[in-house]
């Protein structure tokens, strides 16, 4: 039973660590709390799955899905959050609920209220682990494989292309790197297209894994996120894949063996809270700060 | 010759009498307004539509037969966007602005529960169609509720699992707000009372989609029932994350899952042998049941679920009450204590007690290739009779 909950708990991290990390490649470098990230995460699941049903590809629709969440993502930056730089920070949060409110109530006005399933007929290439005492499902390979697969491509990109090492450069230093004659606005674009693609690949994800999405999907991870990414050390892109696993890690075993004395929802910001006791700064510092 | 301006002269007299005439009969009294709520936003916005649309389609109905001895009645309906606060404010403005002689609640427990007390100090009579909370009525004698309370529900889920499924042990899993602590509650009670060991007992909130934790251990628990008090979403994954990690003891679902459209078509044939207690029974060979299926499909074109169906009975319940004892508050209020026997579409409605509680018989239904079919129903009445404190 152990291994077992260890694989849900890791299943489930790996999906929060999707989420997470467009919240996080955001705030390291406009240090904003861009909740309408989670927005991102529900439409991408809606348009992922509409894109599914009229081609019948998954990977295309994969790729529809992020690419336009990652348009809408430079859209966002470029017509609401870039305007508001050098503003209070609340000014930009308060922004972002916003979007993400309106989000939500476009998406059920467009798609409707009701909860939809998620009708993939899915061949994977290869099949599951049944045992009296163990499961691991087809769905849940092909989760820890996508996510695998997206966070190692943006650990490429950051630490081995051009763009990459602009993006820490501004990460590090906005207005010097600026000063160093980085193009900023390319790379918050950049920024802002990644992130919103990776929370509409975890939205799709989320919908194939439970077969259902609805509108207001977006709202639990709305805030979990946070609790990921302060507990990741703001920002930083390695401590909340690190975190994300934690927390899924903690809620699972917490779920199956002490059982839900609280919502579970909310072990994630006990977590935080012993974290802010313990070691304020989070798991990984950037020493940049 | 044609003086063609006086044919049209004539014409238009013609067409100003038939409206004024049309107007004496059916449009010169002003409409009986009954007001409405739902939570048409928020996380509970597919049920808050459904409901919206059964209202619309009872009022639609009641008109279409010539409303209340002639005069029509008219829907004032708000969105409470699932939260207490706005449903006590839509409360205030049902009462005192809207001019509206009786209001039907399309809404969950807390928000029914927050505003209950609105209505009975205005004296307006409310009847909740699907909130199980008992604290609903007990707001006073202007609330009534049209479903039974989740006492009752918990007792003949308690009830089905002893003597339909003759289970000894019973794991419980179930959402931890009114409904599902209501429902847990009353069913632990009953069947502990009866010998029937509780293994364990979870909650988990609305919105939870992470079952496998819970459903491990309680795999290991090895009980003879999975008793789920759930909505549609998260029963539809507790019965298909169950079914992933090799859980297949018998199921127990509540009204809670009571959706084609949400639960069924989410869960599959996954959910083929689930029995859940509800008040629809879609088999039912009367002819209210059937018609309103047929009318709500036409209309909506999907299936309609047990809230939906809830809903349009407690405007078929007013409609009824207001042609035969009047259309005034206090009438109305007067006239459904002295309902008998009415046969709605969730059932013959025996009759509501001084706390407004109904009498109903608990409907039993299994899920049998996708569909949910008459599996058995209790009728035993010391399970199904209302609390009156």
């Amino acid at each position: 039973m152990l291994l077992q909950q260890i694989i849900n708990g890791i299943v489930v991290g790996s999906v929060y660590s999707l989420t997470a990390m467009g919240v996080t490649l955001i705030y390291s470098i406009l240090r904003i709390l861009d909740i309408a990230c989670a927005g991102a995460y529900a439409l991408g699941a809606y348009v992922g799955l509409f894109s599914y049903v009229a081609t019948g590809n998954l990977l295309l629709s994969f790729l529809i899905g992020m690419i336009a969440m990652g348009v809408w993502g430079i859209f966002v930056q470029k017509f609401f959050y870039l305007p508001l730089l050098g503003k209070s920070p609340l000014i930009s949060l308060v922004t972002s609920i916003g979007l993400f409110i309106l989000l939500g109530d476009f998406i059920r006005l467009w798609a409707g209220p009701l909860i939809r399933d998620f009708p993939t007929d899915l061949k994977l290439p290869f099949s599951g682990i049944r045992t009296e005492n163990l499961t691991i499902m087809p769905v849940w390979i092909l989760v820890l494989l996508t996510t695998a697969i997206l966070l190692f491509i943006l650990w490429y990109l950051i630490t081995k292309t051009k763009i990459g090492l602009a993006w820490r450069a501004t990460a590090q230093d906005l207005e010097t790197a600026k000063a160093m004659g980085i193009n900023v606005n390319v790379v918050v674009a950049f920024n802002f297209f990644l992130g919103y693609s990776f929370a509409a690949a975890a939205g799709i994800m989320i919908g194939i894994m439970y077969n259902y999405i609805f509108p207001t999907m977006g709202d639990v991870p709305a805030y979990k996120m946070l609790a990921i990414i302060v507990l990741g050390g703001l920002g930083n892109p390695v401590g909340a894949v690190v975190a994300a696993m934690l927390i899924g890690l903690i809620e699972t075993l917490v779920g199956g063996y002490i059982g839900f004395f609280l919502p579970r929802d909310s072990i994630a910001f006990i977590v935080v809270i012993i974290m802010l006791l313990i070691k304020p700064q989070g798991l990984f510092v950037r020493k940049n700060i | 010759m044609f003086n063609f301006k006086k044919i049209g002269l004539m014409g238009l007299v013609m067409v100003f009498l038939l409206a004024s005439s049309f107007l004496i009969v059916f449009g010169a009294e002003k409409p009986i307004k009954l007001g409405f709520f739902a939570p048409i936003t928020g996380p509970a916005a597919a049920d808050g539509e459904s409901c919206l649309q059964a209202a619309q389609l009872a009022v639609k109905l009641l008109n279409e037969g010539g409303g209340i001895n002639g005069v029509p009645v008219e829907l004032v309906y708000y969105d409470d966007a699932f939260s207490p606060p706005q449903a006590v404010s839509i409360a205030q403005k049902l009462t005192t602005k809207d001019g509206v002689v009786a209001v039907v609640s399309g809404s969950y427990s807390h928000t029914t529960r927050a505003s209950a007390e609105t209505y009975q100090n205005a004296k307006i009579p409310m009847i909740s169609a699907y909130g199980v909370h008992p604290d609903i009525t007990r707001a006073g004698d202007y609330v009534f509720r049209q479903s039974f309370v989740g006492t009752v529900q918990g007792r003949a889920a308690a009830e089905v699992a002893i003597k339909l499924l003759s289970a000894k042990t019973v794991s419980v899993l179930h959402v931890d707000n009114d409904f599902g602590t209501v429902l847990a509650k009353s069913f632990i009670e009953t069947a502990e009372k009866k010998g029937v060991k509780i293994l364990s007992v979870d909650s988990f909130s609305i919105g939870e989609r992470e079952f496998t934790p819970a459903l491990t251990k309680i795999k290991q628990e090895n009980p003879d029932i999975l008793f789920m008090v759930a909505y549609a979403g998260e029963g539809a994954q507790i019965i298909l994350q169950a079914d992933a990690i090799g859980l297949n003891c018998q199921k127990l679902g509540t009204e809670g899952v009571d959706s084609t459209m949400q639960f069924l078509k989410v869960a599959g044939e996954k959910a083929d042998g689930l029995v859940i207690t509800t008040n629809l029974n879609r088999d039912s060979e009367r002819a209210e049941v059937q018609n309103f299926i047929k009318a709500f499909t036409a209309e909506y074109g999907y299936a309609p679920d047990m809230v939906g169906a809830s809903v349009f009975d407690a405007f078929t319940v007013l409609g009824y009450v207001m042609k035969n004892y009047g259309a005034s508050a206090q009438e109305i209020q007067q006239g459904l204590y002295k309902v008998k026997d009415f046969p709605a579409v969730t059932g013959i409605i025996k009759g509501y007690n001084k706390l407004g509680e109904v009498t109903k018989t608990v409907q039993v239904q299994k899920v049998v290739n996708g569909e949910f079919h008459y599996f058995s129903e209790i009728t035993d009445p010391e399970v199904v009779a209302p609390p009156t404190l």
